[in-house]
């Protein structure tokens, strides 16, 4: 086992895990974070999105160990004060869920993408939410949402 | 149960004492993005991950360098900084153009160059692309440099010839003849899928004969046990006319050089004519491109 000290949603947190532990598994089952959700565990499926650096990534293919010294964002991170951001409510006024399992997945791929590229055309928003599958939406209002936050809507 | 190690090396020097110290009980892990899958999947188990991020020698965006005579990327650099690096970008656009067609956007970020060419999962986007540029890796040990041809570098379905004591190191991209362009093209059943048929084309026109190709260079990914360089079909090209006719019959060549395996997203008969198809487009493609640029007339 190794401790672990990591900067979660800008509080610096310590945990225990094995040393090959994956970001996934110290998020949900060390630190209660479950808004992150597991998916295919193969890097497939986008459920699993948080923010490292400002990027988008897998956090199932991400050792924990590697995470020590960056930022890391999920999804409980993205409301201010309490109420959800400008982001999430697109999502809600635009019906960017459905089931929801892939939202936290989608609302992080969104944010890095808008943090890359702040005003991104439908097919960069496509490309940015390349690793991130959803099974109820057919993806439109998820688009919308994501155009509508760039625009300041 | 024996609990897995993770070793963070800092230097390279550190990294390959490692290598030396554990040979095959260790593996080098550089984005992870392949092999967290297959250990999720169990089918490696290492005792020891060797974790190759914290050597700057690899890693540093400045390790992308022109130098005199072509490129030297460091092996730790992202398939996210191949796509945006405007030094990758003009010096082999073909790489950037293959880079930008990997995984997602979240294996883009993490996933290595060097990574993705040891993993050597057949259907990967980088090494028909590189294979087209001459691409040449560098791989250390502690007892020696040693320089491996691409072409040379794979040896069959996930594996290459990096021995136990080695890390490859630097991909190094020759200079491309002043009026090259090259072209790569994807068939996936979707974006973020292995290619079941990749191909990569660098033509160079010639300057002197309107409608001849001095040069063309055709690497293949997904289509047999390693990626390759279809090279029937490049000397059948070469200083010959471009014609739709001789451009068909190139693609026949590459078609029947194939090997392909049959897999839920393609069976070997499909693979092969698509091998067909996009080898045809890739050439056209590649002509195009160079017209475009003012290389020559086809």
């Amino acid at each position: 086992m190794a401790k672990l000290k990591l900067q979660i949603n800008g509080e610096e947190t310590e945990t225990e895990a094995r040393e090959t532990a994956l970001l996934l598994d110290v998020l949900r089952d060390n630190l209660e974070l479950t808004g992150t959700k597991r998916g295919c565990e193969t890097s497939h499926c986008g459920a699993c999105t948080v923010m490292l650096d400002g990027m988008a990534v897998h956090s199932c293919v991400v050792l924990a160990g590697r995470c020590e010294g960056k930022e890391i964002t999920t999804v409980e991170g993205l409301s201010e004060g309490g109420e959800l951001n400008d982001l999430q409510r697109q999502f809600l006024k635009h019906g960017g869920l459905q089931c929801g399992y892939c939202t936290p997945g989608m609302l992080m791929a969104a944010t890095a993408l808008l943090r890359r590229n702040p005003r991104p055309s439908l097919e960069e928003i496509k490309i940015g939410l390349d690793g991130n599958l959803c099974r109820c939406t057919g993806y439109t209002g998820i688009f919308d949402a994501i155009q509508a936050c760039a625009q300041g809507k | 149960m024996i609990e897995r190690k993770l070793v963070r090396p800092e230097s390279l020097a550190e990294a390959l004492g490692q290598r030396e110290q554990y040979q095959k009980d260790a593996l080098p892990i550089a984005g992870g993005q392949s092999l967290l899958v297959l250990l999720r999947n169990k089918l490696i188990d290492p005792k020891i991950l060797i974790d190759l991020e914290r050597i700057g020698e690899l890693r540093e965006l400045r390790s992308v360098e022109r130098k005199a005579g072509g490129m030297m990327i460091g092996a730790m650099n992202t398939i996210y900084n191949l796509m945006s690096s405007s030094e990758v970008r003009a010096a082999a656009p073909i790489l950037s153009q293959a880079a930008s067609k990997v995984g997602s956007t979240a294996i883009r970020n993490l996933g290595t160059i060097g990574g993705n060419l040891c993993h050597n999962e057949p259907g990967a986007d980088l090494p028909p692309a590189l294979l087209a540029l001459n691409a040449v890796v560098e791989l250390r040990s502690k007892k020696g440099t040693r320089k491996v041809a691409l072409g040379e570098f794979f040896r069959d379905y996930f594996e290459t010839v990096v021995a136990p004591d080695e890390i490859l190191c630097n991909v190094e991209i020759p200079q491309l003849p002043a009026k090259a362009s090259g072209v790569y093209l994807k068939h996936a059943i979707s974006s973020e899928d292995l290619a079941i048929a990749g191909a990569a084309v660098v033509v160079v026109l010639d300057g002197e004969q309107a409608g001849k190709v001095q040069e063309v260079r055709i690497g293949l990914g997904g289509v047999a046990p390693v990626p390759f360089r279809a090279i029937k079909a490049e000397s059948a090209l070469r200083g010959a006319a471009l014609t739709d006719a001789a451009i068909r019959e190139a693609a026949e060549i590459a078609s029947a050089e194939a090997d392909p395996m049959t897999d839920p997203h393609g069976s070997a008969d499909y693979r092969r004519k698509m091998v067909k198809v996009m080898v045809r487009r890739a050439i056209s493609a590649a002509i195009e491109q160079s017209e475009r640029n003012g290389n020559g007339e086809a």
